[in-house]
Protein backbone atom coordinates (compact mmCIF):
# COMPACT_ATOMS: atom_id res chain seq x y z
CA UNK A 1 0.00 0.00 0.00
CA UNK A 2 0.81 3.45 -0.64
CA UNK A 3 -0.09 6.67 1.29
CA UNK A 4 0.70 9.93 0.75
CA UNK A 5 -0.09 12.49 2.80
CA UNK A 6 -0.27 16.38 2.75
CA UNK A 7 3.00 15.98 0.58
CA UNK A 8 4.87 18.92 -0.81
CA UNK A 9 7.36 19.52 -3.14
CA UNK A 10 9.19 23.38 -3.29
CA UNK A 11 12.19 23.65 -5.58
CA UNK A 12 13.13 27.17 -4.67
CA UNK A 13 10.16 29.01 -4.60
CA UNK A 14 8.52 26.95 -6.75
CA UNK A 15 5.82 24.72 -5.67
CA UNK A 16 5.62 21.85 -8.03
CA UNK A 17 3.25 19.78 -5.66
CA UNK A 18 1.11 21.14 -3.24
CA UNK A 19 -0.21 19.83 -0.30
CA UNK A 20 -1.36 16.35 -1.80
CA UNK A 21 -3.57 13.09 -0.26
CA UNK A 22 -3.78 10.00 -1.95
CA UNK A 23 -4.27 6.22 -0.78
CA UNK A 24 -3.24 3.48 -3.25
CA UNK A 25 -4.95 0.25 -1.72
CA UNK A 26 -2.57 -3.12 -2.63
CA UNK A 27 -3.02 -4.69 -5.99
CA UNK A 28 -4.79 -1.61 -7.28
CA UNK A 29 -3.91 0.48 -10.02
CA UNK A 30 -4.03 4.37 -10.11
CA UNK A 31 -3.52 6.70 -12.73
CA UNK A 32 -2.37 10.52 -12.09
CA UNK A 33 -4.11 12.19 -14.77
CA UNK A 34 -3.17 15.96 -15.78
CA UNK A 35 -2.04 18.02 -18.43
CA UNK A 36 1.78 18.70 -18.73
CA UNK A 37 3.92 20.17 -15.68
CA UNK A 38 0.99 19.70 -13.40
CA UNK A 39 3.15 17.83 -11.40
CA UNK A 40 2.04 14.23 -11.51
CA UNK A 41 5.66 13.24 -12.48
CA UNK A 42 7.03 14.70 -9.60
CA UNK A 43 4.51 12.90 -7.62
CA UNK A 44 5.79 9.95 -9.21
CA UNK A 45 9.55 9.98 -8.51
CA UNK A 46 8.86 11.40 -5.00
CA UNK A 47 7.32 7.70 -4.05
CA UNK A 48 10.85 6.04 -5.26
CA UNK A 49 12.89 9.21 -3.73
CA UNK A 50 14.41 10.04 -7.17
CA UNK A 51 12.88 13.46 -5.70
CA UNK A 52 12.90 13.90 -2.05
CA UNK A 53 9.59 15.46 -0.68
CA UNK A 54 9.90 18.77 0.81
CA UNK A 55 6.85 18.20 3.27
CA UNK A 56 4.30 15.67 4.36
CA UNK A 57 5.20 11.67 4.45
CA UNK A 58 4.76 9.02 2.07
CA UNK A 59 4.18 5.54 4.17
CA UNK A 60 5.03 2.55 2.01
CA UNK A 61 3.41 -0.76 3.58
CA UNK A 62 3.42 1.51 6.86
CA UNK A 63 6.62 2.80 6.91
CA UNK A 64 7.62 5.98 6.19
CA UNK A 65 9.67 5.89 2.89
CA UNK A 66 12.56 8.07 4.42
CA UNK A 67 13.29 5.11 6.88
CA UNK A 68 14.41 2.94 4.23
CA UNK A 69 17.90 2.66 2.21
CA UNK A 70 17.11 4.90 -0.94
CA UNK A 71 18.77 2.47 -3.01
CA UNK A 72 17.28 -0.70 -1.08
CA UNK A 73 14.42 1.30 -1.61
CA UNK A 74 14.30 1.41 -5.19
CA UNK A 75 15.21 -2.38 -5.88
CA UNK A 76 12.00 -3.17 -4.78
CA UNK A 77 10.09 -0.77 -6.82
CA UNK A 78 9.67 -0.98 -10.49
CA UNK A 79 9.95 2.03 -12.38
CA UNK A 80 8.94 2.12 -16.53
CA UNK A 81 9.53 5.31 -18.22
CA UNK A 82 8.79 6.88 -21.43
CA UNK A 83 11.34 6.42 -23.34
CA UNK A 84 12.21 2.95 -21.92
CA UNK A 85 15.85 4.08 -20.34
CA UNK A 86 17.20 1.29 -21.49
CA UNK A 87 21.22 0.39 -21.48
CA UNK A 88 21.68 0.66 -25.17
CA UNK A 89 25.23 -1.19 -25.01
CA UNK A 90 23.53 -4.12 -23.15
CA UNK A 91 21.61 -6.70 -24.85
CA UNK A 92 17.33 -7.67 -24.05
CA UNK A 93 18.08 -10.40 -21.11
CA UNK A 94 21.07 -8.78 -19.63
CA UNK A 95 18.78 -5.31 -19.56
CA UNK A 96 16.10 -7.34 -18.05
CA UNK A 97 18.33 -9.23 -15.22
CA UNK A 98 19.60 -5.69 -13.89
CA UNK A 99 17.69 -5.81 -10.73
CA UNK A 100 17.85 -9.96 -10.11
CA UNK A 101 21.77 -9.18 -10.29
CA UNK A 102 21.89 -5.75 -8.18
CA UNK A 103 19.75 -8.04 -5.69
CA UNK A 104 23.13 -10.49 -5.85
CA UNK A 105 20.88 -13.35 -7.33
CA UNK A 106 22.88 -16.52 -8.61
CA UNK A 107 23.37 -16.53 -12.31
CA UNK A 108 20.85 -19.21 -13.06
CA UNK A 109 17.87 -17.62 -11.27
CA UNK A 110 18.29 -14.70 -13.14
CA UNK A 111 18.35 -16.31 -16.39
CA UNK A 112 15.11 -18.24 -15.75
CA UNK A 113 13.81 -15.35 -14.07
CA UNK A 114 14.69 -13.38 -17.35
CA UNK A 115 13.12 -16.31 -19.83
CA UNK A 116 10.06 -16.31 -17.75
CA UNK A 117 9.43 -12.48 -17.61
CA UNK A 118 10.23 -12.38 -21.65
CA UNK A 119 7.59 -15.30 -22.15
CA UNK A 120 5.24 -13.30 -20.27
CA UNK A 121 5.77 -10.21 -22.31
CA UNK A 122 5.51 -12.30 -25.39
CA UNK A 123 9.12 -11.56 -26.60
CA UNK A 124 10.69 -14.87 -27.13
CA UNK A 125 14.12 -15.52 -25.58
CA UNK A 126 15.87 -17.60 -28.78
CA UNK A 127 14.69 -14.13 -30.85
CA UNK A 128 15.43 -11.35 -28.35
CA UNK A 129 17.39 -12.61 -25.62
CA UNK A 130 20.52 -11.55 -27.63
CA UNK A 131 19.64 -8.47 -29.88
CA UNK A 132 19.97 -5.07 -28.90
CA UNK A 133 18.01 -2.28 -27.78
CA UNK A 134 18.22 -0.60 -31.17
CA UNK A 135 17.36 -3.42 -32.44
CA UNK A 136 13.94 -3.46 -31.02
CA UNK A 137 10.88 -1.56 -32.40
CA UNK A 138 8.91 1.15 -29.77
CA UNK A 139 6.70 -1.62 -28.62
CA UNK A 140 9.22 -4.45 -27.91
CA UNK A 141 11.76 -2.46 -26.98
CA UNK A 142 8.55 -0.55 -23.99
CA UNK A 143 8.00 -4.36 -23.50
CA UNK A 144 11.27 -5.15 -22.23
CA UNK A 145 11.42 -1.79 -20.17
CA UNK A 146 8.03 -3.57 -18.36
CA UNK A 147 10.28 -7.33 -18.03
CA UNK A 148 13.41 -5.13 -16.33
CA UNK A 149 10.59 -3.29 -13.64
CA UNK A 150 9.03 -6.65 -13.02
CA UNK A 151 12.37 -8.66 -12.87
CA UNK A 152 12.73 -9.13 -9.06
CA UNK A 153 8.86 -9.36 -8.67
CA UNK A 154 8.29 -5.51 -6.94
CA UNK A 155 5.05 -5.48 -5.12
CA UNK A 156 4.80 -1.72 -6.21
CA UNK A 157 5.15 -0.58 -10.27
CA UNK A 158 5.52 2.97 -11.19
CA UNK A 159 5.25 3.93 -15.02
CA UNK A 160 5.92 7.89 -15.92
CA UNK A 161 3.94 7.83 -19.38
CA UNK A 162 5.24 4.60 -20.49
CA UNK A 163 3.04 3.92 -23.97
CA UNK A 164 3.78 8.13 -24.46
CA UNK A 165 5.87 7.73 -27.17
CA UNK A 166 4.32 4.82 -29.06
CA UNK A 167 1.89 4.84 -32.27
CA UNK A 168 -1.62 4.93 -31.35
CA UNK A 169 -2.27 0.84 -32.44
CA UNK A 170 0.68 -0.12 -30.81
CA UNK A 171 -0.22 1.50 -27.51
CA UNK A 172 -3.70 0.55 -27.55
CA UNK A 173 -2.28 -2.90 -27.20
CA UNK A 174 0.61 -2.48 -24.81
CA UNK A 175 -2.58 -1.01 -22.64
CA UNK A 176 -4.24 -4.28 -23.37
CA UNK A 177 -1.32 -6.30 -22.72
CA UNK A 178 -1.11 -4.27 -19.07
CA UNK A 179 -4.82 -4.63 -18.60
CA UNK A 180 -4.00 -8.29 -19.02
CA UNK A 181 -0.59 -8.34 -17.12
CA UNK A 182 -1.83 -6.38 -13.97
CA UNK A 183 -5.37 -8.50 -13.48
CA UNK A 184 -3.04 -11.49 -13.54
CA UNK A 185 -0.03 -10.45 -11.02
CA UNK A 186 -2.19 -7.67 -9.01
CA UNK A 187 0.85 -5.25 -8.30
CA UNK A 188 0.26 -1.69 -6.82
CA UNK A 189 0.40 0.71 -9.67
CA UNK A 190 0.95 4.15 -9.72
CA UNK A 191 0.72 5.39 -13.27
CA UNK A 192 1.18 8.65 -14.84
CA UNK A 193 -0.50 10.39 -18.30
CA UNK A 194 -1.92 13.10 -19.98
CA UNK A 195 -4.24 10.33 -21.83
CA UNK A 196 -7.61 10.42 -20.02
CA UNK A 197 -8.62 7.50 -22.42
CA UNK A 198 -5.75 5.78 -20.87
CA UNK A 199 -6.16 6.40 -17.79
CA UNK A 200 -10.03 5.11 -17.97
CA UNK A 201 -9.18 2.07 -19.72
CA UNK A 202 -6.79 1.12 -16.97
CA UNK A 203 -7.20 2.74 -13.98
CA UNK A 204 -9.26 1.68 -10.68
CA UNK A 205 -8.80 4.97 -8.93
CA UNK A 206 -7.90 8.17 -10.75
CA UNK A 207 -6.26 11.33 -9.64
CA UNK A 208 -6.37 14.15 -11.43
CA UNK A 209 -3.92 16.67 -11.00
CA UNK A 210 -4.12 20.29 -12.05
CA UNK A 211 -0.81 23.11 -11.13
CA UNK A 212 -0.22 20.54 -8.66
CA UNK A 213 -2.71 20.00 -6.42
CA UNK A 214 -5.23 17.40 -6.96
CA UNK A 215 -8.48 18.40 -8.21
CA UNK A 216 -10.38 15.47 -7.92
CA UNK A 217 -9.68 11.95 -7.31
CA UNK A 218 -12.22 9.13 -7.32
CA UNK A 219 -13.09 5.53 -9.33
CA UNK A 220 -13.81 6.33 -13.38
CA UNK A 221 -17.29 5.85 -13.28
CA UNK A 222 -17.34 8.33 -10.11
CA UNK A 223 -15.37 11.17 -11.98
CA UNK A 224 -17.23 10.45 -15.26
CA UNK A 225 -20.94 10.98 -13.31
CA UNK A 226 -19.89 13.35 -11.78
CA UNK A 227 -16.79 16.01 -12.23
CA UNK A 228 -15.87 18.19 -9.84
CA UNK A 229 -15.33 21.33 -12.31
CA UNK A 230 -15.37 22.26 -16.22
CA UNK A 231 -11.29 21.53 -15.86
CA UNK A 232 -11.91 18.03 -14.78
CA UNK A 233 -15.19 17.63 -17.38
CA UNK A 234 -13.03 18.77 -20.20
CA UNK A 235 -10.55 16.30 -19.60
CA UNK A 236 -12.99 13.45 -19.49
CA UNK A 237 -13.95 14.45 -22.78
CA UNK A 238 -16.54 16.61 -22.77
CA UNK A 239 -19.62 16.02 -24.69
CA UNK A 240 -18.05 12.69 -25.08
CA UNK A 241 -18.38 11.49 -21.13
CA UNK A 242 -21.59 9.56 -22.33
CA UNK A 243 -19.22 7.09 -24.79
CA UNK A 244 -16.29 7.58 -22.47
CA UNK A 245 -18.72 5.84 -19.62
CA UNK A 246 -20.42 3.17 -21.74
CA UNK A 247 -17.06 2.04 -22.88
CA UNK A 248 -16.72 1.18 -19.32
CA UNK A 249 -18.98 -0.99 -19.10
CA UNK A 250 -19.57 -4.48 -20.68
CA UNK A 251 -22.32 -5.86 -22.64
CA UNK A 252 -22.69 -8.81 -20.16
CA UNK A 253 -23.57 -7.21 -17.40
CA UNK A 254 -26.67 -5.56 -19.14
CA UNK A 255 -27.69 -7.57 -21.65
CA UNK A 256 -31.29 -9.19 -21.07
CA UNK A 257 -32.57 -13.11 -21.50
CA UNK A 258 -33.54 -13.50 -24.94
CA UNK A 259 -36.83 -12.67 -25.90
CA UNK A 260 -39.43 -14.59 -27.75
CA UNK A 261 -38.95 -12.38 -31.14
CA UNK A 262 -36.70 -13.43 -33.32
CA UNK A 263 -32.79 -12.89 -32.63
CA UNK A 264 -31.10 -9.85 -34.37
CA UNK A 265 -29.07 -10.46 -36.81
CA UNK A 266 -26.11 -8.43 -35.61
CA UNK A 267 -24.27 -10.48 -32.70
CA UNK A 268 -21.84 -8.98 -29.94
CA UNK A 269 -19.27 -11.20 -27.85
CA UNK A 270 -20.28 -10.20 -23.69
CA UNK A 271 -16.44 -8.85 -22.99
CA UNK A 272 -17.24 -5.84 -25.97
CA UNK A 273 -18.31 -2.75 -24.18
CA UNK A 274 -21.44 -0.69 -24.35
CA UNK A 275 -19.99 1.84 -26.30
CA UNK A 276 -18.74 -0.56 -29.46
CA UNK A 277 -22.47 -1.84 -29.08
CA UNK A 278 -23.34 1.65 -29.74
CA UNK A 279 -21.10 1.78 -32.18
CA UNK A 280 -22.21 -1.64 -33.83
CA UNK A 281 -25.85 -0.80 -33.70
CA UNK A 282 -25.23 2.18 -35.63
CA UNK A 283 -23.35 0.80 -38.13
CA UNK A 284 -25.81 -2.06 -38.82
CA UNK A 285 -28.85 0.13 -38.54
CA UNK A 286 -30.20 -2.04 -35.64
CA UNK A 287 -31.77 -0.90 -32.42
CA UNK A 288 -30.93 -4.45 -31.07
CA UNK A 289 -28.11 -7.15 -30.89
CA UNK A 290 -27.45 -10.49 -30.08
CA UNK A 291 -25.13 -11.04 -26.95
CA UNK A 292 -22.52 -13.97 -27.54
CA UNK A 293 -19.99 -16.12 -25.26
CA UNK A 294 -16.69 -17.00 -26.28
CA UNK A 295 -18.09 -20.32 -28.73
CA UNK A 296 -19.94 -17.96 -30.59
CA UNK A 297 -23.27 -19.26 -28.88
CA UNK A 298 -26.20 -16.56 -28.30
CA UNK A 299 -26.20 -16.30 -24.26
CA UNK A 300 -28.73 -12.59 -24.04
CA UNK A 301 -29.72 -9.85 -26.36
CA UNK A 302 -29.17 -5.78 -25.86
CA UNK A 303 -31.44 -3.29 -27.02
CA UNK A 304 -30.61 0.46 -27.55
CA UNK A 305 -33.21 1.11 -25.08
CA UNK A 306 -31.71 -0.94 -22.50
CA UNK A 307 -28.29 0.88 -22.89
CA UNK A 308 -30.02 4.55 -22.11
CA UNK A 309 -31.87 3.20 -19.26
CA UNK A 310 -28.79 1.19 -17.62
CA UNK A 311 -27.12 4.98 -18.39
CA UNK A 312 -30.05 6.49 -16.30
CA UNK A 313 -29.33 3.71 -13.29
CA UNK A 314 -25.53 4.01 -13.32
CA UNK A 315 -26.09 7.76 -12.94
CA UNK A 316 -28.41 6.97 -9.99
CA UNK A 317 -31.51 9.22 -10.96
CA UNK A 318 -34.10 6.80 -10.87
CA UNK A 319 -32.83 4.68 -8.08
CA UNK A 320 -32.38 7.37 -5.40
CA UNK B 1 42.43 -13.89 -29.48
CA UNK B 2 41.17 -11.11 -31.05
CA UNK B 3 40.29 -12.85 -34.00
CA UNK B 4 38.58 -15.19 -31.95
CA UNK B 5 36.28 -12.70 -29.96
CA UNK B 6 35.17 -10.63 -33.34
CA UNK B 7 33.93 -14.15 -34.96
CA UNK B 8 32.15 -15.13 -32.08
CA UNK B 9 30.80 -11.81 -32.57
CA UNK B 10 30.49 -10.94 -36.34
CA UNK B 11 29.23 -14.15 -37.64
CA UNK B 12 27.98 -11.86 -40.40
CA UNK B 13 30.77 -10.13 -41.65
CA UNK B 14 34.28 -12.02 -41.41
CA UNK B 15 35.22 -10.17 -44.47
CA UNK B 16 35.31 -7.30 -42.41
CA UNK B 17 38.08 -8.79 -40.33
CA UNK B 18 40.85 -8.15 -43.05
CA UNK B 19 40.66 -4.59 -44.53
CA UNK B 20 40.25 -3.74 -40.45
CA UNK B 21 44.03 -4.93 -39.49
CA UNK B 22 45.45 -3.87 -43.04
CA UNK B 23 46.50 -0.61 -42.04
CA UNK B 24 48.00 -1.29 -38.63
CA UNK B 25 50.48 -4.40 -40.69
CA UNK B 26 51.35 -2.02 -43.14
CA UNK B 27 52.46 0.83 -41.07
CA UNK B 28 53.97 -1.33 -38.63
CA UNK B 29 55.80 -3.10 -41.30
CA UNK B 30 57.00 0.31 -42.64
CA UNK B 31 58.08 1.28 -39.36
CA UNK B 32 60.07 -1.54 -39.10
CA UNK B 33 61.60 -1.51 -42.05
CA UNK B 34 63.06 2.00 -41.53
CA UNK B 35 64.12 0.95 -37.87
CA UNK B 36 65.93 -1.71 -39.39
CA UNK B 37 67.21 -1.14 -42.57
CA UNK B 38 67.18 2.06 -42.96
CA UNK B 39 71.05 1.75 -44.14
CA UNK B 40 69.26 -0.06 -47.06
CA UNK B 41 67.50 2.99 -48.62
CA UNK B 42 71.53 4.67 -48.69
CA UNK B 43 71.17 5.22 -52.60
CA UNK B 44 68.46 7.00 -52.30
CA UNK B 45 69.74 9.62 -49.34
CA UNK B 46 73.20 10.05 -51.46
CA UNK B 47 70.69 11.54 -54.21
CA UNK B 48 69.38 13.69 -51.29
CA UNK B 49 72.70 14.95 -49.85
CA UNK B 50 75.32 14.29 -52.63
CA UNK B 51 78.18 15.81 -50.90
CA UNK B 52 77.79 14.83 -47.52
CA UNK B 53 80.40 12.88 -45.90
CA UNK B 54 78.07 10.55 -44.17
CA UNK B 55 74.18 9.96 -45.02
CA UNK B 56 72.54 7.76 -42.46
CA UNK B 57 72.28 8.69 -39.29
CA UNK B 58 74.62 6.58 -37.09
CA UNK B 59 75.04 8.12 -33.40
CA UNK B 60 72.83 5.71 -31.97
CA UNK B 61 70.79 2.87 -33.43
CA UNK B 62 67.17 4.18 -34.60
CA UNK B 63 65.63 0.78 -32.84
CA UNK B 64 66.45 2.98 -29.52
CA UNK B 65 65.61 6.15 -31.01
CA UNK B 66 62.56 4.27 -31.61
CA UNK B 67 62.20 2.89 -27.64
CA UNK B 68 63.07 6.37 -26.38
CA UNK B 69 60.52 8.06 -28.63
CA UNK B 70 58.20 5.41 -27.51
CA UNK B 71 59.13 5.86 -23.94
CA UNK B 72 58.65 9.57 -23.05
CA UNK B 73 55.22 9.21 -25.29
CA UNK B 74 54.04 6.10 -23.66
CA UNK B 75 54.77 7.28 -19.78
CA UNK B 76 53.10 10.80 -20.86
CA UNK B 77 50.05 9.30 -22.34
CA UNK B 78 49.59 7.03 -19.23
CA UNK B 79 49.74 9.91 -16.85
CA UNK B 80 47.52 12.15 -19.37
CA UNK B 81 45.39 9.22 -19.64
CA UNK B 82 44.76 8.71 -15.65
CA UNK B 83 44.56 12.27 -14.68
CA UNK B 84 42.16 13.57 -18.06
CA UNK B 85 39.76 10.54 -17.00
CA UNK B 86 39.96 11.10 -13.64
CA UNK B 87 39.11 14.73 -13.93
CA UNK B 88 36.90 14.10 -16.24
CA UNK B 89 34.92 12.24 -14.03
CA UNK B 90 34.94 13.87 -10.96
CA UNK B 91 33.60 17.25 -12.82
CA UNK B 92 30.47 15.37 -14.21
CA UNK B 93 29.65 14.04 -10.63
CA UNK B 94 27.57 16.58 -8.34
CA UNK B 95 29.77 17.10 -6.11
CA UNK B 96 32.30 17.60 -8.04
CA UNK B 97 30.20 20.21 -10.97
CA UNK B 98 31.45 23.26 -9.07
CA UNK B 99 35.13 22.59 -10.65
CA UNK B 100 33.56 21.84 -14.39
CA UNK B 101 34.46 25.34 -15.87
CA UNK B 102 37.52 25.52 -14.21
CA UNK B 103 38.64 22.07 -15.63
CA UNK B 104 37.27 23.09 -18.81
CA UNK B 105 39.45 26.06 -19.17
CA UNK B 106 42.63 24.97 -18.05
CA UNK B 107 43.24 21.97 -20.49
CA UNK B 108 42.67 24.38 -23.19
CA UNK B 109 45.08 26.67 -21.42
CA UNK B 110 47.38 23.43 -21.86
CA UNK B 111 46.60 23.53 -25.87
CA UNK B 112 47.06 26.79 -26.40
CA UNK B 113 50.37 27.36 -24.55
CA UNK B 114 53.37 26.04 -27.25
CA UNK B 115 54.93 22.86 -26.19
CA UNK B 116 58.38 24.30 -27.08
CA UNK B 117 57.92 27.43 -24.31
CA UNK B 118 56.75 24.56 -21.91
CA UNK B 119 59.92 23.38 -22.41
CA UNK B 120 61.76 27.06 -22.20
CA UNK B 121 59.76 27.19 -19.05
CA UNK B 122 60.73 23.68 -17.84
CA UNK B 123 64.12 23.12 -17.97
CA UNK B 124 65.59 25.60 -15.67
CA UNK B 125 63.30 24.08 -12.92
CA UNK B 126 63.85 20.18 -13.71
CA UNK B 127 67.08 20.32 -15.71
CA UNK B 128 68.06 18.81 -19.48
CA UNK B 129 66.98 15.95 -20.23
CA UNK B 130 63.35 13.72 -20.35
CA UNK B 131 61.64 14.85 -18.00
CA UNK B 132 60.74 18.44 -19.09
CA UNK B 133 59.88 17.09 -22.62
CA UNK B 134 57.45 14.30 -20.33
CA UNK B 135 55.75 17.80 -18.76
CA UNK B 136 55.15 19.18 -22.09
CA UNK B 137 53.73 16.33 -23.49
CA UNK B 138 51.86 15.77 -20.62
CA UNK B 139 50.26 19.28 -20.41
CA UNK B 140 49.43 19.19 -24.04
CA UNK B 141 48.15 15.81 -24.23
CA UNK B 142 45.69 16.48 -21.71
CA UNK B 143 43.03 18.54 -23.49
CA UNK B 144 41.73 16.33 -25.83
CA UNK B 145 41.23 13.52 -23.03
CA UNK B 146 39.48 15.64 -20.81
CA UNK B 147 37.25 17.55 -23.40
CA UNK B 148 36.61 14.01 -25.05
CA UNK B 149 35.92 12.45 -21.24
CA UNK B 150 33.44 15.67 -20.28
CA UNK B 151 31.77 15.15 -24.10
CA UNK B 152 31.64 11.52 -23.76
CA UNK B 153 30.19 11.50 -19.88
CA UNK B 154 27.71 14.55 -20.99
CA UNK B 155 26.55 13.00 -23.91
CA UNK B 156 25.26 9.68 -22.20
CA UNK B 157 21.49 10.41 -22.39
CA UNK B 158 19.92 11.11 -19.03
CA UNK B 159 16.59 8.89 -18.89
CA UNK B 160 19.31 6.06 -19.44
CA UNK B 161 20.77 7.26 -16.41
CA UNK B 162 17.76 8.11 -14.46
CA UNK B 163 16.71 4.69 -15.14
CA UNK B 164 19.76 3.46 -13.78
CA UNK B 165 19.58 5.43 -10.50
CA UNK B 166 15.63 4.24 -10.54
CA UNK B 167 16.52 0.08 -10.67
CA UNK B 168 18.49 0.75 -7.68
CA UNK B 169 22.15 0.94 -8.81
CA UNK B 170 24.75 2.83 -6.90
CA UNK B 171 26.79 5.91 -8.02
CA UNK B 172 29.99 3.84 -8.88
CA UNK B 173 27.92 1.11 -10.51
CA UNK B 174 25.95 3.89 -12.85
CA UNK B 175 29.78 5.19 -13.62
CA UNK B 176 31.23 1.94 -14.24
CA UNK B 177 28.73 0.07 -15.96
CA UNK B 178 26.35 2.49 -18.24
CA UNK B 179 28.45 5.97 -18.18
CA UNK B 180 31.74 4.57 -19.17
CA UNK B 181 31.00 2.06 -21.20
CA UNK B 182 28.24 4.59 -23.27
CA UNK B 183 31.56 7.16 -23.58
CA UNK B 184 34.25 4.45 -24.24
CA UNK B 185 34.38 5.32 -27.60
CA UNK B 186 34.21 9.26 -27.28
CA UNK B 187 36.73 9.13 -24.64
CA UNK B 188 39.14 6.57 -26.68
CA UNK B 189 38.74 9.11 -29.84
CA UNK B 190 40.40 12.07 -27.25
CA UNK B 191 43.10 9.37 -26.53
CA UNK B 192 43.85 8.59 -30.15
CA UNK B 193 44.40 12.50 -30.41
CA UNK B 194 46.32 13.26 -27.85
CA UNK B 195 48.63 10.40 -28.33
CA UNK B 196 49.17 11.16 -32.24
CA UNK B 197 50.01 14.69 -31.37
CA UNK B 198 52.56 13.38 -28.72
CA UNK B 199 54.02 11.41 -31.12
CA UNK B 200 55.03 14.49 -33.39
CA UNK B 201 55.67 17.17 -30.56
CA UNK B 202 58.12 14.35 -28.54
CA UNK B 203 60.68 15.29 -31.42
CA UNK B 204 61.62 18.40 -29.72
CA UNK B 205 62.78 16.74 -26.63
CA UNK B 206 65.70 16.53 -28.95
CA UNK B 207 66.56 20.21 -28.17
CA UNK B 208 66.39 19.52 -24.50
CA UNK B 209 68.72 16.52 -24.86
CA UNK B 210 66.03 14.13 -24.40
CA UNK B 211 67.52 11.61 -27.09
CA UNK B 212 64.90 10.15 -29.66
CA UNK B 213 63.20 9.91 -32.80
CA UNK B 214 64.14 13.80 -33.01
CA UNK B 215 67.34 13.36 -32.26
CA UNK B 216 68.26 12.66 -36.52
CA UNK B 217 65.87 16.16 -37.17
CA UNK B 218 67.97 18.20 -34.83
CA UNK B 219 70.94 17.19 -35.89
CA UNK B 220 70.14 17.25 -39.30
CA UNK B 221 69.30 20.70 -39.50
CA UNK B 222 72.00 21.58 -37.38
CA UNK B 223 74.96 20.03 -39.85
CA UNK B 224 72.51 20.87 -42.87
CA UNK B 225 72.25 17.52 -43.58
CA UNK B 226 68.86 16.93 -45.38
CA UNK B 227 69.26 13.09 -45.18
CA UNK B 228 68.86 13.14 -41.55
CA UNK B 229 65.70 15.01 -41.44
CA UNK B 230 63.90 12.86 -43.84
CA UNK B 231 65.04 9.85 -41.85
CA UNK B 232 63.70 10.98 -38.54
CA UNK B 233 60.90 12.75 -39.65
CA UNK B 234 59.74 9.86 -41.87
CA UNK B 235 60.11 7.34 -38.91
CA UNK B 236 57.95 9.70 -36.44
CA UNK B 237 55.31 9.52 -39.71
CA UNK B 238 55.52 5.79 -39.72
CA UNK B 239 55.30 5.34 -36.14
CA UNK B 240 52.22 8.17 -36.00
CA UNK B 241 50.63 5.96 -38.49
CA UNK B 242 50.85 2.55 -37.28
CA UNK B 243 49.53 3.87 -33.70
CA UNK B 244 46.65 6.26 -35.02
CA UNK B 245 45.87 3.12 -37.14
CA UNK B 246 45.78 0.79 -34.23
CA UNK B 247 43.21 3.12 -32.31
CA UNK B 248 40.84 3.16 -35.52
CA UNK B 249 40.99 -0.95 -35.38
CA UNK B 250 40.01 -0.11 -31.62
CA UNK B 251 37.57 2.23 -31.57
CA UNK B 252 36.03 0.03 -34.04
CA UNK B 253 35.92 -2.93 -32.31
CA UNK B 254 34.53 -1.25 -29.42
CA UNK B 255 31.59 0.29 -31.46
CA UNK B 256 31.43 -3.24 -33.23
CA UNK B 257 30.29 -4.00 -28.97
CA UNK B 258 28.36 -1.25 -28.68
CA UNK B 259 26.06 -1.40 -31.25
CA UNK B 260 25.94 -4.56 -33.11
CA UNK B 261 25.80 -8.21 -32.03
Amino acid sequence: MIELSHVSKRFGDETAVDDISLRVAKGKFCALVGTSGCGKSTTLRMINRLIEHSEGDIILDGQAIDAYDPVKLRRRIGYVIQHTGLFPHWNVARNIGLVPRLLKWSATDVQSRVAELMHLLGLPVDEFGHKYPHQLSGGQAQRVGVARALAADPDILLMDEPFGALDPITREKLQDELAKLQARLHKTVVFVTHDMDEALKLADHLVVMREGRIVQQGSPLALLQSPADPFVESLLGGLERGLKQAALTRVKDHMTSMGPTLPAQSRIPGTFSLRQALSMMLRDHSDRLTVVDQHDVPVGELSLRRIIKEAQLDNGNPRE
Amino acid sequence: METRVSNSLSVAQPHKKAPQWLWPLLWGALLMMSVFAMSAAEPLFRWIEPDARQVIYDRAGFVTLLGRHLFVVGIAAVVTIIVGVAAGIAVTRRWGSDFLPLVAQLASLGQTFPPVAVLALAVPVLGFGTLPIIVALMLYGLLPIVRNTLAGLQGVESEIKTAAHAMGMKPTQILCQVELPLAAPVILAGIRTSVTINIATAALGATVGASNLGDPIISGIVNGNMAYVVQGALTIALLALTIDSLFEVLQRQLRARISDD
